[in-house]
């Protein structure tokens, strides 16, 4: 069965098409400025010349349109009809609460997804759109929708609850959901495989540190706790995001400063975080070079964003009463030597030990840093939301076909 | 209709307000003015305001460049003819505005909505300058359009359903404001009531009633408004305050519209507010209180 992954944003879309019987990629690319002139589709087929092409795409319908164009192009192409596809998955940030799991497209699910715009204005009207485009350039093909939020579902009322009046929970449903799902899920499970035990028996904190970053608490194969909020600016420093602060400053400083709701919200989510604090950049890359050269903002910039998640894996670590395994995903989680060795060698407390030359290697493997001694297992292992999403969407649609 | 490109014709604060908006929103805003100089001092306007948004963290520096490569200087109303809408903006002179009507008519295809900010003109006698006067509408924005998430839609006697249906949809899907409907009448609804409030403002500052610091005070910590009266005449602009006030007195002809003494003296030694530096108060080139 060919899957064909897709994850539409307000003005791009990104596509995998994977080949499910050996669970081989066969293309990837992205559209990127969809609604303008110039359109750009990067067409990269396994095995053959990346191609772009600058076009007018006005919208989602005309960009799925080129892909499968694209995909089945006597030069570029690989496969030689759109009728070789046999389902495609969609990736949704937001789930809310009515989505646990992955579920097969259908009147219903759409219509949830629309009631959950208010809850992800920004995200979940892309993602219709997408879904939208595929159903108008191919009927008929089953679609299924993976939500960055359904990992998350598991936790406790203790833990996704805030301590505010119940009535706003009630009426609008604020609470944590958490963010990133599709990765902790896949990189918790991977962690147990790797390591040859079952998850039911593992603590495992998975920690996805890219532009946006979050940590998740696993225990026994279920998230029980998540760093990022209602919104994806909860949790840890990130990039250009703030993460946890006192809510009392917002209020004042939007009197202060008069800011309006929209200004306070671009603040806090573009222009704090890294960005802030080193006045430089939202690159961690870019902030250790700048702490290598001895500049004291970009220093203390990656001084703030590593002790922040040292606390957080010491916060899950008591929330679980332990942890066996601490897991570094995503760009900055599989990249940055550095932080993993300085957050790793100050949670010795937690019976950690890293093996430094470990820790250096680089490689696009799941593999271990942590030494034989130590009594909790540090792996890096690289995301694959895409994965994740063709195997869902393979095993919904195998088994809603079994049902026919 | 798939709006993606819009004219804007007038580079003065209001169509600065609305060029920007309009790009902010994704659009692509192609801005007339009569002048390369003219063009190019409303672009560094909306530049200045860009600046501001991002001071106050509103906008990143990667927003504020794709803001402004969206909008592209015009000198030429042919070019208008690829737009997918058009707002007029100029001043509020009947015959220059039936003047670029005609033009607009000429230049843009049948179904393309000739729109105009005025608010205090009647869209009746501007259509009645045009073959297609089905198509032309009153889109009254307020200043500041970035800010203020109100327009006004306002129906000649010519204008089409169709039309209004579409510039709902474009108000209201597009730009995300709330569209009103009102009928012509000099002021409709917005212009009528805030001028008439800014003028009895001046005329209690003419009897020495208070400060104009004071009177402010009174309206913006007692009622809760952004900006007193007097610095909102200010930031409108006295001269568009006396134009509207005149208007109004002329079409009314009731007395409660006929302009305060103060204002036309001020208008008259150039004392327009934000724009010359000086008005009731006295501001920055930022447009900040001084």
């Amino acid at each position: 069965m060919n899957i064909l992954v897709i994850n539409a944003g307000s003005s791009s879309l990104k596509y995998q098409l994977y080949n499910m019987s050996d669970e081989s990629v066969l293309a990837k690319g992205l559209v990127e400025r969809i609604g303008m002139d110039s359109s750009i589709l990067t067409h990269k087929p396994t095995g053959k010349q990346e191609v772009t092409e600058v076009s007018e795409i006005l919208e989602h319908t005309t960009a799925i349109r080129k892909v499968l164009g694209m995909l089945t192009d006597a030069e570029h192409g690989v496969i030689s009809t759109i009728h070789d596809i046999q389902a495609v998955g969609h990736r949704v940030v937001h789930g809310g609460e009515s989505f646990k799991e992955s579920a097969l497209v259908n009147s219903e699910a759409k219509s949830e997804i629309r009631r959950l715009f208010d809850l992800a204005p920004l995200h979940n009207p892309a993602s219709m759109m997408g879904i939208q485009a595929a159903e108008t350039n191919m009927p008929g093909i089953p679609q299924v929708v993976v939500f960055d939020t359904a990992f998350h579902q598991t936790m406790p009322e203790k833990s996704y609850l805030y301590a505010i009046p119940r009535v706003l929970y009630n009426k609008y449903k604020v609470r944590r959901y958490g963010a990133h799902g599709t990765s902790h899920a896949y990189v918790s499970q991977a962690a147990a495989e790797f390591l040859n035990r079952p998850i039911e028996d593992l603590k495992i904190i998975t920690c996805h540190i890219g532009n946006g970053a979050s940590l998740t608490a696993v225990q026994g194969g279920k998230s029980v706790d998540t760093s990022m909020g209602m919104t994806p600016l909860e949790g840890l420093m990130m990039g250009t995001r703030s993460g946890d602060l006192d809510p009392a400053i917002v209020p004042y400083v939007m009197n202060k400063e008069e800011l309006t709701v929209n200004e306070v919200n671009s603040m806090l989510n573009k222009h704090s975080g890294l960005l802030a604090i080193s006045g430089v950049s939202s690159d961690m890359r870019e902030i250790t070079e700048g702490m290598e050269k001895g500049e004291p903002n970009s220093t203390l910039a990656f001084d703030m964003y590593e002790y922040r998640l040292r606390k957080y894996i010491g916060s899950y670590a008591a929330a679980m009463n332990g942890v066996d395994v601490i897991v570094f995903t995503a760009g900055v989680g599989e990249n940055s030597i550095v932080l993993r060795q300085r957050v790793l060698e100050q949670l010795t407390y937690l019976g950690v030990e890293l093996d430094e030359e470990l820790n250096k290697i680089r490689s696009g493997d799941p593999r271990r840093i942590s030494t034989a001694n130590s009594k909790v297992e540090v792996l890096v292992i690289p995301t694959n939301e895409e994965l994740v999403i063709a195997r869902d969407t393979h095993r919904i649609v195998q088994a809603s076909q079994l049902e026919k | 209709m798939h709006f993606k490109k819009i004219g804007v014709i007038g580079g003065g604060t209001m169509g600065q307000g609305i060029a920007e908006m309009l790009a902010a929103k994704g659009l692509d805003v192609l801005l007339v003015e009569k002048t390369p100089e003219r063009l190019d001092y409303s672009y560094s306007m909306i530049e200045t305001s860009l600046d501001k948004q991002l001071e106050k963290w509103g906008i990143t520096q990667a927003e504020k460049k794709l803001i402004l490569s969206r909008i592209q200087k015009v000198t030429h109303f042919a070019e208008l003819s690829s737009c997918d809408m058009v707002i007029e903006t100029i001043i509020e002179d009947l015959d220059a505005k039936k003047k670029v009507f005609e033009k607009l008519d000429e230049v843009c295809p049948s179904h393309i909505i000739l729109a105009s900010n005025t608010s205090t003109l009647s869209l009746t006698e501007l259509a009645s300058s045009t073959k297609y006067p089905e198509r032309v509408i009153g889109m009254h924005f307020i200043h500041p359009v970035s800010k203020v998430d109100l327009v006004e839609i306002i129906r000649g006697l010519k204008t089409s359903d169709h039309t209004f249906t579409e510039t709902k949809h474009f108000v209201e899907e597009i730009t995300n404001k709330k569209g009103i409907m009102v009928y012509e009448s000099p002021g409709f609804v917005t212009t009528r009531m805030i001028t008439l409030l800014i003028n009895e403002a001046m005329h209690l500052l003419q009897e020495g009633v208070a400060s104009a610091e004071d009177i402010d005070d009174a309206m913006r910590i007692g009622y809760n408004f952004q900006h007193g009266p007097l610095e909102m005449a200010d930031r409108f602009g006295l001269d568009s305050i006396l134009a509207a006030l005149e208007r109004m007195f002329r079409e009314y002809g009731e007395l409660k519209y006929r302009p305060s003494i103060v204002l036309k003296k001020m208008v008259r030694a150039g004392q327009l507010g934000v724009k010359t530096g000086e008005g009731f108060f006295k501001y920055d080139k930022d447009g900040d209180r001084i």
